[in-house]
């Protein structure tokens, strides 16, 4: 500790201490502009200026304790400073009135200066003038503005890493500037809008999403979590109450999201009230049989032309619904729903849950379908991402979650990013990645497509689309070879190792080079990198799991953790990113048709009994249909009705041409949604449920973080919180239900799970806790898992040796190109939300397919011009976007897209471990169209 | 790489560009010593003369070029031409130049310390018999101070250094001197190259170091190759490179080219420079000793001082303390500008009398009697011309109101405008400015704009500039803003008569 004394008042702080922070504690605040405790200090803007004796004074902001210093931070000689310094600055701005933060949410830290010192820079020569940018559809830049306090360059580079913004030019005439000083809205920006929440000037300020933006103390907030990404960012709505709207939100401490946000959390939420929202229960017409596509877009006919909002048109779509009151609605879903069970059996119902609900609706939703329609046939999304992840996990070390939190790469040596495109699809957690390799941990990103993160890589390997097996065995062929193998932990804590010894041993890097085309001294130096890291953590995403060997993936990613005995020591783990905000958490509600609540086996009669009691039901000992198996049943004819909420598997399933015609196939089809999305076109009844912002609710998040999301808004017209839906639904087919709330809800559920059985609402708390949690009143839960063996019989994690296998459906001379898909930075699955966000939608208003620009040439194909894509089983036409992203012969489409939708074109064959389906490869011919 | 840092850099340097020039580029000295010696006027008679030649010449006003003894000076590429003498630059555009590497050596008397090559590096083959710790003690009794400008006690600095216990250090050579009016280093780089790098070996076995840079401003090219040629010479003679004279020293030293900027003399701007940034100074403390190139322990001395350290421990600290006048200790090499007959660098004893100085170049030009004496370069606050007496050495210019800082003293006629002279400086340093905290970079160019707006400097501009300096003076990150003002305000109060009165 070191003893100093601050305007005569005796402090004592730990070394290292910045001056401003010393004084705070002491109570004494001292003026600053560039400064943010969370960003790296700096020093530039001089206001906080202190004497502490010397020749100059010294900017508290940078300046560490010393022993028996005596500072004065406010005497007439500092304060004149700080007055000239505000003129200064004050005689290159705008008026007041005219200033785009003040006129707005109304915090100019230099305007409040310019009123404390009285200061207006009116006597000043004003600066030639400086131009603005409106280029940006979320951000407004005025460089006549800014300061160059260098807050959002730190904000952008060192806090989120995306490298956009940056000083050009010297002395007075230097200004920030994005990329090789493009216009914002032109540049590499990312829109995470860190820049706009750090500006202390009105040089950087968001524009309004849907509402003007108006200072934060004349609205209420909310605290909440980010509706989006299984990163679970911690958010904070500013909301207009009487005009029921959101105005603006900002990130909030938290001890995983640390106040970072990205561009869908930050401007993403208008959607909740876009007036395509359901209001009324919606009943197909009589003349709407039998039961079709009503869209052009859902019936095959897309010309992947985007129309004005890409959005479903609502005049095509709704004659074949008739508006009806609850009762009406309900009691037909009911009276159709329990007229198949009895007539067809229980297994010919079917429902699909959304990893989009929260812990509450998940967990009665499986109880309504298991307990009230009495089968296991439901499931959710979570088989589209991670069923293959949790299927190795599960096998190789006895559960499924995340070892470790993404926070915890801090602590890592070795990053390896596996298939995974991190900063476009967790981009938060990918800020923390790119800080940890800026501090020095090395950096692997595995990935046949260049995702952002590859740029900050120490190794990036350009896998071969289907090849990771290969790749990830010549790893562990050369640890072993070279001996960095943990053989303590390998013997303490795992078995079967001989087994995977004998695998590997044949993938040498020169064998597994000619397959995954990594070259063999590149194998070598990863291998090494990774194993000779004291600690190293492993992430990966659908890159990983979505294919029909995804399985086999994940369990060479566990060998490889075990091998180097990597998992259950700080800055090491396994992490699968969990796509959607609760996938973790429909899984741990049950929201599988393999498993109850916490992964309690159907199957296992002692499980059964004790949710046969917990429920008052006699319940199915079957497994149930996964999604896509649910799919194919509805194709034959098996599966009758089916229960879809928050699902839109008409575009977020493979095959699409086949999921039609199960849809239709359906005797009785109930969607609850707060859209009328491509799968609801097939509906017998529409019911309109609340949006993330209207309900309260539990959501887990990628860490085992369970957090409280709060209702921000009123829902419109005659909307309802889902759970009060599903209770109606299931007292009317004769299993009663009954909850005066979500938190009612949650304490069954908790109660039924070891993981939760300590969370309550109250102390969840603000940020939330993890799982598991003997203590949450006083403790966040534990970060690494597994420290000392694993929730298996034998205490001990197995290694399951793979053999890699060549893809499904290879490219030959008709459909010659390998054909991936997935998400973009801008847009949420299906776009059912996204597409409806103002800021969201300008940035990416339009379906496209990303192909290397040698194919490009090689096919003549140029930036914008429509090309027309086809597979097997279906073909759509979009714009070509030319991008070194890809890899030689092969192309990516994002699936948000219905006029153009990716999963026309892919494969349903299925992983036979995780039922997963192979949505990253499958064979595609693309071709020029003329007049695009 | 990101992009912006491409941007932040390419637009920072004023070396670097991102386009061919037009044609050939003329770069124009505009600073005091050449403003003094008419460099506008030049720079508008050459403008106007080229503009009828076919070939396209692009004429840059640029800062100072360290040719001040030449001024109003040019360069194109490395041949320097004045720019008031049109037929000699047409002669340079027409490729008649000058030969610029085989200047003879000016005899630099003591300051020379060997015969020959043979005895070049002799003073470090014996220290490296001695304690390391012994070096650094003989400098402080010959009480040396930095040549660079600051006057830090070198032996104290390098005790310092030697202190840190954290590894790899690294000697840095300050060549970087781009301050109007400064260019000793340049005329000691040409000449006694050798000199330069055995001061740095030297401070290597005394701090620990295996590594040395000089840093050397793009402009000094022939200076840079003697300095190159001299280190291939020492280590042939085994002098540097690995295992020094077979006594097991490694001690190597790498050439560094400024990419442009006086900011970049700044230490911590050059560290940063160094490290691939925007050459923006650091926030002190930490100083270089403790946080330096990379974080890790750096020596910084100024060419100059490691010349000097070099003779101190050659020949003792008595020696160098003989070397002054009565009463001062040492000698120090001069850059004299401005309207004096023989403009140059003298190497004078410290203690030596402006006027003496002025004598021993031939007085002022014919026809021009003194106005003004800057004693310490651009920097330093102006002098009125009966301050003759005052002795050439940091303590007495100091209590004179001025400062000795490198050692550029120019001398002014009493016919310049002076508030011309006062606000060319401020420029100077406006120009300079990094831009990195708010008080320099809007400081000086509000302090500029007042001035050039009010036409006058007194009343209530003066005290506008005046709060301004006080201002910079106290709160800037580093030398260039706590300065940029003061000549300007210098000139207010020695010659308020001559500031146009409001």
């Amino acid at each position: 500790m070191i003893e100093l004394s601050i305007d005569d008042r005796p402090v004592r702080v730990p070394e290292g201490t910045t001056l401003i922070d010393a004084a705070q504690r002491a109570g004494v605040q001292i003026p600053v502009l560039c400064h943010d405790p969370r960003l790296r200090p700096v020093g530039v803007c001089r206001l906080c200026v202190v004497d502490v004796g010397e020749r100059v004074l010294a900017a508290a902001c940078v300046r560490v304790c010393e022993p028996g210093m005596q500072v004065r931070t406010s005497t007439p000689e500092i304060e004149s400073h700080r007055s000239t310094l505000v003129d200064l600055l004050m005689s290159d701005q705008d008026d007041p009135e005219h200033d785009a933060r003040e006129t707005t949410l109304g915090d100019n830290a230099l305007l409040a200066l310019s009123r404390q010192y009285e200061r207006s820079g009116e006597d000043l020569p004003a600066a030639s003038p400086r131009p603005a940018d409106t280029s940006s559809p979320v951000i407004a830049v005025d460089h006549g503005a800014c300061i160059l306090c260098d807050r959002c360059i730190r904000a952008c580079d060192e806090v989120q890493g995306n490298d956009v913004i940056g000083r050009t030019g010297k002395g007075h005439a230097a200004r920030i500037a994005f990329d090789l000083d493009q216009p914002m809205g032109e540049s590499t920006c990312v829109s995470c809008g860190e820049c706009a929440a750090v500006c202390p000037t009105g040089a950087l300020v968001d524009k309004p999403v849907s509402a003007p933006l108006r200072p934060v103390e004349q609205l209420e907030h909310v605290d909440s979590v980010c509706p989006y990404c299984g990163v679970g960012c911690a958010i904070r709505y500013h909301v207009d109450r009487a005009a029921n709207e959101i105005v603006h939100a900002e990130g909030r401490e938290s001890p995983g999201s640390q106040e970072r946000l990205c561009v869908k959390g930050r401007y993403g939420w208008d959607y909740a009230q876009h007036p395509q929202r359901l209001t009324r229960p919606l009943i197909r017409r009589d003349g709407a049989y039998p039961k079709a596509a009503l869209s052009r877009d859902v019936q095959g006919h897309h010309d992947g032309r985007r129309r004005p909002g890409g959005l479903v048109d609502y005049d095509e779509v709704m004659p074949a619904f008739r508006e009806a009151s609850w009762e009406e609605a309900l009691d037909l879903v009911a009276r159709r729903l329990s007229a198949i069970r009895d007539t067809h059996g229980s297994d010919a119902l079917a429902g699909f849950g959304s990893a989009k609900c929260s812990n509450e609706e998940a967990y009665l939703f499986q109880k309504l379908v298991r307990a009230g329609f009495g089968t296991n046939n439901v499931d959710h999304c979570t088989r589209l991402c991670h069923a293959s992840s949790v299927a190795a996990l599960l096998e190789g070390i006895g559960s499924a979650a995340v070892t470790t939190t993404y926070g915890d790469v801090a602590n890592a040596e070795a990053i390896l990013v596996a298939g995974s495109n991190a900063a476009a699809n967790h981009p938060v957690a990918a800020s923390f990645f790119k800080q940890a390799h800026r501090a020095g941990a090395t950096l692997i990103v595995a990935d046949p497509r260049r995702g952002d993160l590859a740029n900050h890589a120490d190794h990036y390997c350009r896998l071969k689309p289907g090849t990771d097996v290969a790749f990830y065995n010549s790893l562990m062929q050369v640890i072993i070879e070279e001996d960095l193998v943990d053989h303590d932990y390998v013997a303490r804590h795992t078995e079967n190792y001989e087994a995977l010894r004998e695998t590997v041993a044949r993938y040498t890097p020169e064998m597994a080079a000619k397959i995954c085309g990594i070259e063999a001294d590149e194998i070598r130096a990863v291998a090494l990198a990774f194993g000779r890291a004291k600690s190293a953590i492993i992430f990966w995403g659908m890159g990983i799991s979505q294919h029909v060997y995804g399985t086999n993936n994940a369990r060479s990613l566990i060998a490889l953790a075990l091998l180097t005995g990597n998992i259950g020591k700080p800055g090491a783990g396994l992490h699968p990113l969990r796509g959607q905000n609760n996938v973790q958490g429909a899984s741990d509600s049950g929201l599988i048709p393999m498993v109850y609540p916490d992964y309690q086996s159907v199957a296992d009669p002692a499980v059964r009994e004790k949710f046969e009691r917990a429920w008052g039901r006699s319940l199915s000992p079957d497994p149930g249909l996964t999604v896509v198996e649910i799919t194919a049943a509805a194709h034959e004819g098996r599966v009758k009705g089916m229960y879809i909420m928050g699902e839109n598997p008409f575009l977020s399933d493979p095959n699409v041409n086949k999921v039609r015609r199960a849809l239709a196939n359906l005797d009785f089809l109930v969607v609850q949604d707060i859209f009328l999305t491509e799968t609801a076109e097939f509906a017998d009844v529409i019911l309109p449920a609340s949006a993330y912002v209207e309900k309260l609710g539990t959501y887990t998040n990628t860490d085992r973080r369970v957090q409280v999301g709060r209702p921000v808004l009123r829902m419109p017209g005659e909307a309802r919180p889902d759970w009060e839906i599903l209770c109606d639904v299931s007292t009317r087919i004769g299993y009663p239900m009954k909850y005066t709330s979500p938190e009612e809800i949650f304490a069954e559920f908790a109660s039924l799970t070891d993981a939760y059985r300590t969370f309550t609402y109250a102390n969840l708390g603000d940020t939330g806790r993890l799982w598991p949690n003997p203590d949450p009143e006083h403790d966040d839960g534990p970060v690494v898992l597994f420290s000392d063996g694993f929730p298996t019989p034998s205490g001990r994690a197995t290694f399951v040796p793979v053999d890699w296998t060549a893809a499904r459906e290879l490219p030959d001379d008709d459909y010659p190109i390998v054909l991936n898909t997935g998400r973009l930075l801008e847009h949420w699955h299906t776009g059912s939300m996204t597409r409806r966000t103002r800021a969201l939608d300008a940035l990416e208003p339009e379906a496209f397919v990303s192909i290397h620009p040698d194919d490009a040439a090689e096919l003549g194909i140029a930036e914008g011009d429509f090309v027309r894509i086809s597979s097997r089983r279906g073909r759509v036409e979009l714009r070509a976007r030319i991008s070194q992203r890809e890899s030689r012969g092969a192309v990516f489409m994002p699936f948000h897209f219905r006029e153009a939708a990716a999963n026309l074109l892919t494969l349903d064959e299925l992983d036979p471990d995780g039922k997963i389906p192979e949505f990253k490869f499958c064979a595609v011919k693309v071709e020029a169209v003329s007049g695009g | 790489m990101p992009l912006h840092r491409l941007e932040s850099l390419s637009t920072y340097y004023t070396h670097f560009r991102r386009r061919p020039p037009a044609g050939r580029r003329l770069a124009v000295c505009r600073d005091l010593s050449c403003h003094l010696a008419g460099a506008e006027a030049a720079c508008e008679r050459l403008r106007a003369a080229l503009a009828e030649r076919d070939e396209a010449v692009e004429i840059e006003r640029v800062s100072c070029l360290g040719r001040c003894e030449q001024a109003p000076a040019a360069a194109l590429g490395e041949q320097i031409v004045r720019s008031d003498r049109i037929e000699d630059v047409v002669r340079v555009l027409d490729g008649q130049s000058e030969p610029v590497d085989d200047r003879p050596a000016a005899d630099w008397g003591e300051a020379k310390l060997y015969a020959g090559r043979g005895q070049h590096f002799s003073t470090l083959r014996a220290a490296l018999d001695a304690d390391p710790a012994e070096l650094a003690r003989v400098l402080e009794e010959a009480a040396l101070r930095g040549m660079g400008g600051a006057a830090f006690a070198t032996g104290r600095k390098w005790s310092l250094v030697a202190a840190e216990p954290a590894n790899p250090k690294f000697v840095i050579c300050n060549a970087d001197e781009s301050e109007p009016g400064t260019f000793k280093d340049r005329e000691i780089l040409r000449d006694l190259p050798h000199l330069v790098l055995e001061g740095m070996a030297l401070a290597g076995w005394a701090i620990g170091a295996e590594r040395g840079i000089v840093f050397i401003r793009h402009e000094y090219a022939p200076e840079r190759r003697a300095l190159e040629r001299a280190i291939a010479d020492a280590r042939v003679d085994a002098a540097l490179g690995q295992d020094v004279f077979g006594r097991g020293f490694h001690f190597d030293v790498e050439v560094f080219v400024s990419p442009g900027g006086y900011i970049l003399g700044e230490e911590t701007a050059l560290l940063e420079c160094l490290e691939d940034r925007r050459g923006e100074p650091r926030n002190k403390p930490p100083f270089p000793g403790t946080v330096g190139l990379f974080g890790q322990p750096t020596l910084i001395n100024n060419v100059e001082t490691f010349v000097h350290a070099t003779g101190i421990l050659a020949r003792g600290a008595p020696w160098w303390r003989g070397l002054g006048e009565p009463g001062h200790a040492g000698h120090k090499f001069i850059s004299v500008s401005g309207d004096v007959e023989r403009p140059g660098v003298y190497l004078v004893p410290f203690g030596t009398s402006i006027g003496g100085l002025l004598e021993r170049c031939g007085g002022m030009r014919a026809g021009r009697r003194l106005g003004a004496i800057a004693p310490g370069g651009a920097s330093s606050n102006f002098l009125p011309p009966d301050r003759l007496d005052v002795a050439l050495d940091f303590e007495t210019l100091q209590q004179a109101g001025s400062m000795l800082g490198s050692g550029a003293v120019i001398f002014l006629a009493d016919d310049h405008d002076l508030l011309e002279v006062g606000l060319n400086v401020a420029r100077f340093f406006r120009n300079e400015s990094c831009g990195k905290c708010v008080p320099c970079r809007v400081g000086s160019e509000k302090a500029v704009k007042l001035v050039e707006q009010a036409g006058v400097l007194s009343g209530k501009t003066l005290a506008r500039v005046s709060e301004l300096h006080a201002t910079l003076a106290r709160t800037s990150i580093c030398g260039l803003g706590q300065v940029a003002l003061a000549p300007l305000l210098s000139l207010a109060e020695h010659y308020p008569d001559l500031m146009r009165g409001e």
